[in-house]
């Protein structure tokens, strides 16, 4: 009787699953839907599932009309950029604060954990005059620099480094490494995957960034792809198949980016909670 | 090659001070240990030597350089931690590489170095393995010549036998031993264990609560120890303690009177005490002479528990008016007393020692049984 209230309760488990993968999918799988349609179909009171005419001429009137490809290329800038300072950044501060014995070390890894309660929307204002006041509207550092602070990654790195057994450190102090050595030889390479994990997330995070750029962009040469995404509309309104196709467009370096280092992202927060792969 | 001197070493963290002020010397070429119980002190000061931690007050010197400010890869010293610390992701080459890699050391010189210490330590073919794929001794050798490599005039080790069997660390020290024969360099090594302790050390400091409580030879520490705490820290099992009373003295051989009302003698020179003063006993298992009970001399115990031990067999004995456990060590050839039985313990008078109020030993006036050579 037991068995048969597992295989229940099982069966109910795994149509959930199907049902909440499905509702989760079907944005995506209408954004692909839409693409592939010419653009007087998204607009027909006729609901289909799929297209009634397969076409690639959305994805080829973006590429062609557009800035897309300048666009990406922006984003993949600043993506990379936001994500190699801020592990940068992140592993320094973290390796200090986990490591480093020195007056007001406590103090000041609390205000940095404060920010966490600040939400940015609250920065905007002070980050942009003082951003207008240095001459970087409409620069690459200027839309990079504000984002490469990141308080839940160098939490995450710190209690990564806590957990590291400081003979290691004092092993290789030993061997005559400065604290900079001691993190790129020996701390980097026993942090591998929360690295791996911390550098994904942070980079599509900074990838799907649509405030700050919104704010500190005004040319469209210098716009990323989210900011892009809202230029896709000409005088007879919103061209849904090709909004549909530059948000495809624009997603796909960062789900192949994800599919690429998936392993070591999944490997990297198992590492982080403490449980095996 | 260097000596190393310590004067006045304290160690303070906040309010605590727990180095209370350490003058020792050790010489060039010499095996030190360092022994004493769980939180003595005895491995803060190795880092403190080693530089890991900072030197609250006192000065350091290695070889005639002052050294209390100075790095610790600058100060000459290289160390075997109690975990050895191999870096994981790296080969044992490189892990005992590492540090002539920092020091820009050209590869070739790397790879020979290597090469040599891999050599005297027998673990040439472990060089490209990773640190996982070997066993624990095989990591403590990696973690010794780790140390090798860099020529260090001073070798520190900190407890680096504790992690492995109790085979293997009999096999370890006698290596360890030979290792140092073979480099002649100095050596200060921190162990909790006392059979280390006196198999490997060529000076044994004993620390308690942050302070030397005394320096020496095995021997002179075994034969000769200042007070009751080294008495009863070396040796196993301990040195048995008798609350007793000084009944009389004349020259060099002190009378006491003993729980039971029994009168032993001892060697010792307790001129300075008056009679009536409470005094302590001792004598190590080895020394108690186990008779079974006629009413005869010895102080009168009953049998709590029989241990053999192949070699030796060791007897419990519970005495009236004294606080635990007495053992005597017996020939394992002879008849062991059956558990419940009533003994008589002898006190020989020259292999007894005598403790005033406040732990110190009174001069003894046997000589130390032999030489330990150097």
């Amino acid at each position: 009787m037991k068995y048969r209230s597992n295989l229940g309760w099982t069966a109910i488990a795994v149509v959930s699953a199907i049902l909440l993968a499905a509702l989760w999918a079907a944005p995506l799988l209408w954004a692909v839907s839409t693409a592939l349609r010419p653009e007087l179909e998204t607009v027909s009171a006729d609901f289909h599932w799929l297209p009634q005419t397969w076409t690639l001429d959305a994805f080829a009137k973006t590429l062609a009309a557009g800035n897309l490809l300048r666009w990406l290329l922006n984003s993949a800038l600043v993506s990379l950029a936001v994500t190699v300072v801020t592990m940068a950044v992140s592993l320094m501060a973290a390796y200090a604060f986990s490591q480093l014995r020195f007056r007001g070390r406590g103090l000041i890894f609390a205000l940095a954990m404060l920010a966490f309660l600040v939400p940015f929307e609250a920065l905007l204002v002070p980050l942009f005059r003082t951003m207008n006041q240095l001459g970087m509207i409409n620069r690459y550092a200027g839309i990079v620099l504000p984002q490469v602070v990141s308080p839940v990654v160098i939490y995450v790195f710190k209690g990564f480094f806590d957990e590291i057994p400081a003979d290691f450190r004092e092993a290789a102090v030993m061997d005559g490494a400065g604290p900079l050595r001691v993190l790129w030889s020996v701390y980097l390479p026993l942090s591998g995957n929360i690295v791996w994990a911390m550098a994904i997330v942070t980079f599509i995070a900074a990838w799907n960034n649509f405030l700050w750029p919104f704010i500190i962009v005004t040319s469209n040469d210098m716009m990323t792809v989210p900011l892009g995404l809202t230029q896709t509309y000409d005088a007879f309104g919103v061209r849904y198949a090709q909004l549909m196709a530059a948000a495809l467009l624009g997603a796909a370096p960062v789900a192949a980016a994800y599919i690429v280092f998936q392993k070591k992202v999944t490997q990297g927060f198992l590492a982080a909670s403490g449980l095996k792969g | 090659m260097a000596s190393v001197r310590l004067r006045g070493i304290q160690k303070r963290y906040g309010d605590n001070l727990v180095i209370k002020g350490i003058d020792l010397d050790v010489e060039d070429g010499q095996f030190v240990v360092f022994v004493g119980p769980s939180g003595c002190g005895k491995s803060t000061l190795l880092r403190m030597i080693a530089g890991l931690e900072d030197i609250s007050a006192g000065t350091l010197h290695l070889g005639d350089k002052p050294c209390n400010d100075v790095a610790p890869a600058e100060r000459g010293i290289a160390m075997v931690f109690q975990s050895y610390a191999l870096y994981p992701h790296m080969t044992v080459a490189e892990n005992m590489g590492f540090a002539l890699k920092l020091a820009k050391v050209p590869k070739a010189e790397i790879a020979e170095r290597v090469g040599r210490a891999a050599a005297i330590l027998q673990i040439e073919h472990l060089l490209e393995r990773k640190p996982k794929a070997l066993s624990g001794g095989q990591r403590q050798r990696v973690a010794i010549g780790r140390a090798i490599v860099r020529k260090p005039e001073v070798f520190l080790f900190d407890e680096p036998l504790s992690n492995l069997d109790a085979a293997l660390r009999a096999q370890t020290r006698v290596e360890l031993a030979g290792l140092h024969r073979e480099l002649g360099s100095t050596m200060i090594y921190v162990t909790h264990d006392q059979v280390e302790a006196m198999t490997l050390g060529q000076k044994i400091v004993v620390f308690n609560g942050g302070r030397i409580e005394q320096v020496g030879t095995p021997l002179e520490l075994y034969e000769r120890p200042a007070n009751l705490f080294v008495a009863g820290f070396l040796g196993s099992p301990r040195m048995n303690f008798i609350p007793a009373t000084l009944a009389g003295e004349e020259g060099a051989t002190a009378a006491v009177r003993l729980p039971d009302g029994s009168v032993a003698e001892v060697a010792a020179d307790a001129g300075h005490a008056r009679v009536g003063a409470a005094l302590t006993l001792g004598v190590r298992p080895e020394h108690l002479q186990l008779q079974a009970d006629a009413g005869g001399s010895g102080i009168a115990a009953t049998v709590v528990l029989v241990e053999y031990l192949g070699d030796v067999t060791l007897v419990h004995a519970k005495v009236e008016g004294v606080e635990g456990i007495l053992a005597a060590k017996c020939n394992a050839g002879g008849t062991a007393p059956a558990v419940g039985s009533r003994v008589r313990l002898g006190v020989e008078p020259g292999r007894a020692y005598l403790f005033d109020e406040t732990g110190k030993a009174f001069a003894s006036s046997r000589a130390l049984a032999a030489a330990i050579p150097q």
